[in-house]
């Protein structure tokens, strides 16, 4: 009955998707901070090289952020 | 012809009203979050979303055809049930925001375009299965659910991968996070709510023959006076509404409210995607209360958010009701400009006459405090 009803592919779409990408945008958002953070405090205390990974980690992690937010309004105008 | 031309005018101008209320309605939902963690300074937080939702209303165009196609058969509706959906929403929007209840604009427009029409055209007008119930009822239901679930999973991962850090840290970077998260629901909530007022114009103008029914898609100038009003309704702000969402939920941090942004954005913006009219109310108090609820059950104002949920049930029937009693009063004067001029008076006055009770509301409590 309610299959016939909704779109069931549509809806079913909006849900993975959106537990897709506000997880994914929030855990690499999260990384960021701790790649940012840390990466302060080590180099607060002398460790330049793991200082320098964790900056690097958080940069990755930022960047993957911004790409997943303007691929998201790419993919929402193509339409 | 003249009359018509006159009240097509008049049903724009006030898809054009309801397209301001919204905002001022809906809006400060979209930026409480920010506000209540202090991530933005209220005024500067306002006019970002207004600048957002204006951009927002460029995005897409698949709500705007689901409200103008899917809803109510466009072939057969005429302007005045168009205008006493219109007027039913707007009178709810001021009535819910007068008592500060974060009802949905979405659904009181919905619910009074099917109630005006459902007397004027009778019940073969409105798609009640594939459209009503499949296409907003049910979508409503799921998407504030969604919301709650990603909202809940979203703050977990966040104190899982964070949890080790100063709290001074995590503080200043999900406030600036919140920049981005507070910026994407506002261009969601403007993809999704712009559009349902085109939607409304382009029935308008297939009752007026401007439009054909078959491909009633909106024309520029539509999208573009939608989205202007949409961005100035916001900018007028709706500052009662912004405080029962952001602090009277439930005391949040910056990651809740990065958290209930983000999987707000996310649902709102998939869903406008596959064309679903949803309401941002309806799904950032569901991010809101999941964000809350996964921290501690007992950090969220259980009463407050019963309160949100009551205005949910009542929003489509109430406005359907009010819709149908617009519509039969309008008819009383008439098919011609009469009824909606009238009717528009009176909805003005009554507006005016609610903005005048709660400004003296607020002087009151002004100088009862100055006293105390």
């Amino acid at each position: 009955m309610i299959a016939a009803i909704v779109d069931g592919g549509a809806l079913l779409q909006v849900v993975w998707v959106s537990l897709a990408c506000g997880l994914g945008v929030t855990a690499a958002y999260a990384i960021a901070i701790v790649g940012g953070s840390r990466a302060v405090e080590l180099r607060r205390e002398g460790h330049g090289v793991e200082a320098t990974i964790f900056a690097i980690v958080g940069l990755v992690a930022l960047g993957a952020v911004l790409a997943a937010i303007v691929a998201g309004i790419v993919a929402l105008s193509d339409k | 012809m003249e009359g018509d031309l006159l009240t097509v005018a008049i049903v724009v101008g006030v898809a054009l009203i309801f397209d301001f209320t919204n905002g001022f309605h809906d809006t400060a939902n979209v930026v409480a979050t920010s506000v209540s963690t202090r991530a933005m300074a209220p005024g500067l937080a306002v006019g970002y979303a207004a600048i957002l939702n204006f951009i927002g209303a460029f995005i897409s165009l698949q709500v705007a055809a689901t409200v103008a196609e899917d809803v109510v058969d466009p072939g057969s509706i005429g302007l005045l049930a168009v205008f006493g959906g219109l007027v039913a929403a707007i009178a709810w929007n001021l009535i819910t925001w007068y008592f500060g209840l974060p009802s949905s604009s979405s659904h009181a427009l919905i619910g009074g375009i099917v109630g005006a029409v459902f007397v004027a055209d009778g019940a073969d007008a409105i798609f009640f299965k594939e459209g009503v119930l499949g296409e907003v009822m049910i979508p409503a239901l799921v998407a504030p659910t969604l919301a709650f679930v990603v909202g809940g999973l979203s703050i977990l991962v966040i104190y899982r991968i964070v949890g080790r850090l100063r709290p001074g840290s995590v503080t200043a970077g999900f406030r600036a996070g919140q920049v981005i998260s507070g910026g994407l629901l506002a261009l969601a909530h403007g993809t999704n709510d712009a559009q349902k007022t085109m939607g409304v114009i382009a029935l308008a103008l297939v009752a007026h023959g401007s439009l054909p029914a078959s491909d009633p898609t909106p024309p520029t100038w539509v999208v573009v006076s939608a989205a202007t009003a949409i961005a100035l309704g916001t900018y007028a702000g709706g500052w009662r509404i912004i405080k029962t969402m952001g602090s009277r939920i439930h005391k949040m941090d910056s990651a809740q409210g990065f958290a209930a942004q983000g999987a707000g954005a996310a649902v709102i913006l998939v869903s406008s995607h596959e064309g679903f009219p949803l309401s941002t109310t309806h799904t950032i108090s569901g991010a809101v209360i999941g964000s809350g609820a996964a921290k501690r059950l007992s950090a969220v104002r259980w009463g407050v958010a019963g309160n949100i949920v009551a205005a949910w049930v009542l929003t489509l029937p109430a406005a359907a009701a009010m819709g149908a009693l617009t519509y039969g009063v309008t008819r009383i004067f008439g098919t011609g400009a009469a009824g909606p001029v009238i009717v528009s008076v009176l909805i003005l006055a009554g507006g005016a006459l609610l903005f005048a009770r709660r400004a003296q509301q607020a002087r009151t409590t002004a100088t009862t405090a100055v006293e105390a």
